[in-house]
């Protein structure tokens, strides 16, 4: 039954049935969760209410108020959960919070009065009402994401009566009325309201609400008014409609959302903010930013692009300006912009792994670490993290032998039993990457002397030498694309991925590659989907 | 809807104006006024979080009871050594993970003494903190029931350890089992929630109208709130209730605001920076300016998040906190963490000498507080969380005799919380996991 319904809302019917579900007589290797899949109910999972974190309040007071001061830079941090500070569990609201959003609303109130884009109609000294009225309606709407009732309007409107008796004009009243929205909990949650309370049956969110869970994805920020209409309209949830609306989008600047709050948290590449090389790989904040840039457009291109979402692992092309270049060894294009370049015939250049951005972050500041670039490799790419260490265990002790390569050095690790488990995972997979240096210059030679061996053996037996053959090997792993699904899922709702989740992300990941695997087609797999569109029971019951 | 009435120590705070046009960074005039009729001098608590434990070997003092040496580790607490108890040999057993995690099982246990979850997601648990305990007790008397200080805004990358969700790590302050309370972690912001609030050239006819604005706001705010309250579940109520508690302390604040408040807006906010050591003083500047103008009596300071990977590059070290910790006893390892736990006890200690700088009736403002140190663990490599590294500043008005190494062979932290607890006049007998009474010989 659920997979009938999946099928119904998730599938466009050009798509032949078989190559979304393959069965087992579809040739190739059986994928064992294609059977179980096939038979197990989807349980589309219960969003917590969602507080604005720090970039979706700065975005929606962007695109609602036209500020983009960044109010939320003296905001507390936000608390992150499974590797995404959007993780509702854990985007707590406190009163230290509350306050500063207080203070935010009556500064981006008066900010924006002054400027007259709120001011669509003349407040009457005498009848201030209809006026007030419109206005409020308007903005209400906007900044809750959602119609307002007539008795809600009221309510807002009610503030001019207030300001008269303290002897202020209506454009007081109004401008509180302005401020009450912003601190408003339909402001500051996105709120997604259950017919049923009590009940643990699932069901389908609201249009708007969709609308919401949308523009949150993509742009980290609010509905704008076309896909607010098409919401209210009740015509989002037609796949045409839905592909259309996510395609716009995408091609909308706001998707930059994308890369600073996805990408940027999914590659770690938001942590070069916090990168502190020693000073003799010559780091700096012109090769800081070239890094971070480069990322980005190279994110960026993928967004719109034609290119598979796998293909980030070995991409032909980046963008670099004469320092990047430089840094890596490529010919300088001749500007300090970042221009975009091929990587033909410097293929350890190729996709992520050969990025500076990547290479610096998951490097210590004085040397590299093969474990947290495997790591790296294992959680962020294949979801096979591994189990943590035991308590004693550490970094490498620095008294050993330092003509020794790194890889030999590291051979006590799996000498030891306790460790060895874990790192004849971690490690090899980091040996590819040896190449690299803490900062992502290629290299030949360690720093002690040693020749960099950047060869592995995997368990199970495949080998491989070298950067090149390395990410061949991820490319080819059967959870890569899984895996990129499940983080992209746990972003698109802002909850952690389950195991509950399995056929959820099956499904979704199957659906993408059917139809050709770029990352348009995962973030559309994923909005068609239950989990996205659908709301789970409270599991907990009904409030005593 | 019910109002609470103005705040009486306004009129305390009335006195404090002249003081405030010092600059905020050089240091305060010794010698606040007071007025004749006020209440007795006020107790108050800072709690002092260092990550990822203590090399022990260089922080243990040799000698017991008064005859102890500082360490060289302890060497900057020279100039306040009377006025500081080191506390050996106390214990958080509840801040154990399940498997691994330390870190952040730890921190959320540094002020609980409750064991956490483990969890990544919805069903965050672990125990109020002792200093909201003492908030909740206190904190009516000030503007802030506690200040929550830090210095890390956190990466936003990855894991926080092992199975253990973020809150834990970068939380010591917690509201209830499922509220961590945030942090400040920019100087600028935290100063002006402090202060900007005060504008002495409003007349109060102004402020009243302010606050009837204000109030009007969160009477709409609320009202929508609780029309939303029952068309939600469970777990999206728990959201709601603590939007419900954040409007009730607006509430507060918006009602303070009718009288008038210290003109400490007048001070010179500190400048924004990322710059660990300008960031820590400012802050520890702040928490003795909030003391001096009685905006709150409790505050909590992180000096950075659980499992820390600050890289202290002005010590002319070029690895990573966490990664020194495992030290596996390397002696580079050893020599890298007595540098940055020196630097450590190095703030403490400015903070002390400021508190110390600070004269109020009857004392200073050190004499007049307890000023408490220590890390979610001790060693760092082996995770332990026995004889934890623990420092004691302050007289708590007499409560506290201090200029003392006392050793407790294994006792529960959790009993030390219920002795501070009992000094601030909390009638705790027991505390998280296993309190089980106040701690004995903190009075000398």
């Amino acid at each position: 039954m659920a997979v009938a319904v999946w099928l119904l809302v998730g599938c466009d019917s050009s798509v032949p049935r078989a190559r979304v579900l393959p069965g087992p007589d579809a040739g190739g290797p059986v994928d064992p969760l294609d059977a179980l899949c096939r038979s197990e109910s989807r349980d589309p999972g219960r969003v917590t209410l969602h507080r604005l974190n720090r970039a979706e309040y700065d975005n929606t007071v962007r695109d609602l108020l036209g500020d983009t001061g960044q109010p939320s830079q003296d905001f507390p941090p936000d608390d992150h959960g499974f590797g995404f500070d959007n993780n509702a569990d854990v985007l707590s609201m406190s009163p230290l919070l509350m306050e500063k959003y207080s203070h935010a609303a009556e500064r981006l109130v008066e900010a924006a009065w002054a400027k007259g884009t709120l001011r669509t109609c003349v407040l009457d000294p005498a009848t201030p009402e209809p006026c007030a009225r419109d206005l409020l309606r308007s903005f209400a709407r906007r900044a809750w994401r959602r119609p307002v009732s007539a008795q809600e309007v009221e309510g807002l409107v009610g503030f001019i009566a207030l300001a008269r008796q303290h002897g202020d004009g209506p454009e007081v009243g109004v401008k509180l009325a302005l401020r009450s929205v912003l601190v408003s909990p339909h402001f500051l949650f996105r709120v997604e309201l259950d017919p049923a309370p009590a009940s643990p049956r699932t069901h389908p969110i609201s249009d708007v609400e969709l609308a919401s869970r949308l523009s949150y994805f993509l742009w980290s920020s609010m509905p704008d008014e076309a896909l607010l209409k098409v919401a209210e309209r009740g015509r989002l949830r037609d796949p045409v409609v839905l592909e259309t609306q996510v395609r716009r989008m995408l091609a909308d600047p706001k998707a930059r959302a994308l890369v600073d709050n996805f990408a940027g948290q999914w590659l770690y590449t938001r942590a070069l903010d916090f990168a502190q090389p020693e000073a003799r790989y010559g780091f700096d904040e012109p090769l800081r930013q070239a890094m971070r840039e480069e990322t980005r457009l190279l994110f960026q291109e993928f967004i719109t692009g034609d290119h598979r979402l796998k293909d980030l692992l070995d991409a032909p092309f980046t963008y670099v300006n004469d320092r990047l270049a430089t840094h890596y060894g490529l010919p300088p294009p001749g500007t300090d912009a970042m221009t975009r370049v091929s990587l033909e015939g410097h293929p350890e250049r190729a996709g992520l792994f050969g990025k500076g951005a990547l290479l610096t972050v998951t490097a210590n500041a004085d040397r590299t670490s093969p474990v947290k670039r495997g790591v790296w490799v294992l959680e962020q790419l294949l979801c096979k993290g591994p189990p943590p260490p035991p308590p004693n265990a550490g970094g490498l002790a620095p008294t050993v032998d330092p003509t020794l390569n790194i890889k030999e050095r590291m051979r006590q690790h799996r000498v030891d039993p306790t460790c060895s488990g874990c790192h004849t995972l971690m490690d090899p997979l980091g040996f590819g990457l040896e190449n690299f240096d803490p900062v992502g210059r290629w290299r030949l030679k360690e720093e002690g002397g040693a020749a960099v061996d950047p060869s592995g053996e995997l368990p199970g037996g495949k080998v491989f030498n070298g950067v090149v053959e390395m990410r061949a090997v991820v490319k080819q792993d059967p959870d890569l694309s899984r895996c990129m699904t499940r983080h992209l899922l746990s972003y698109a709702l802002g909850r952690g991925a389950e195991p509950s989740d399995r056929c959820n992300v099956h499904d979704i990941a199957q659906q993408a590659e059917s139809r050709g695997g770029r990352l348009v087609d995962y973030i559309l797999a994923i909005v068609r989907s239950d989990a996205f569109q659908q709301r789970g029971g409270d599991t907990e019951g009904p409030k005593p | 809807m019910s109002r609470l009435p103005p705040l009486s120590r306004r009129t305390l705070l009335r006195g404090l104006g002249a003081m405030m046009a010092l600059p905020l960074l050089e240091g305060m005039r010794p010698g606040v006024a007071r007025g004749a009729s006020q209440a007795p001098v006020p107790r108050r608590f800072v709690a002092f979080y260092t990550p990822c434990g203590i090399h022990m070997a260089k922080w243990t003092p040799s000698g017991e009871g008064p005859d102890w040496s500082l360490t060289p580790t302890l060497a900057s607490l020279a100039p306040v050594k009377d006025d500081v108890l080191v506390l050996g040999g106390l214990d958080n057993l509840p801040g154990r993970p399940d498997g691994d995690g330390h870190h952040a099982a730890a921190t959320s246990a540094f002020l609980s003494c409750v064991k956490a979850r483990k969890t990544e997601g919805a069903n965050i648990r672990t125990g109020i903190s002792m200093d909201q305990v003492l908030a909740n007790a206190v904190g009516k008397a000030t503007r802030f029931p506690s200040l929550e200080l830090g210095i890390d805004p956190g990466k936003g990358i990855g894991n926080c350890d092992s199975g253990y969700a973020c809150p834990y790590a970068n939380n010591i302050a917690w509201a209830g089992p499922s509220t961590p309370v945030p942090k400040e972690t920019q100087p600028r912001a935290a100063f002006e929630r402090l202060f900007a609030d005060f504008d002495p050239n409003v007349t109060q006819a102004e402020l009243a109208k302010r606050r009837a604005y204000g109030l009007s706001i969160i009477d709409a705010v609320r009202d929508d709130a609780k029309a939303l309250q029952g068309r939600l579940g469970t777990t999206d109520r728990r959201k709601l209730d603590e939007y419900f508690t954040g409007v009730r302390e607006l509430e507060l604040r918006v009602n303070a605001m009718a009288g008038a408040g210290p003109t400490c807006g007048t001070a010179v906010a500190p400048a924004r920076t990322e710059d660990v050591r300008e960031k820590t003083k400012a802050m520890l500047d702040l928490i003795v300016l909030a003391f001096q103008c009685d905006l709150t009596r409790t505050c909590t300071f992180m000096l950075g998040n659980a499992r820390s990977q600050r890289v202290y590059s002005f010590l002319g070290l070029s690895g990573e906190h966490h990664a020194y910790s495992h030290h596996q006893k390397a002696q580079a390892n050893y020599d890298a963490l007595a540098k940055i736990d020196k630097w450590e006890v190095e703030q403490y200690a400015y903070l002390l000498q400021r508190m110390k700088g600070v004269q109020e009736e009857g004392g200073t403002l050190l004499d007049h507080s307890a000023v408490y140190f220590s890390s979610e663990i001790a060693d760092g490599n082996m995770h332990e969380h026995r004889n934890l590294p623990i420092l004691l500043a302050g007289r708590a008005g007499g409560a506290l005799a201090p200029g003392r190494h006392v050793r407790y062979g294994g006792q529960p932290l959790a009993n030390l919380y219920v002795s501070l607890l009992n000094m601030f006049g909390v009638p705790a007998s027991t505390f998280g996991d296993d309190g089980t009474g106040p701690l004995t010989g903190l009075a000398g």
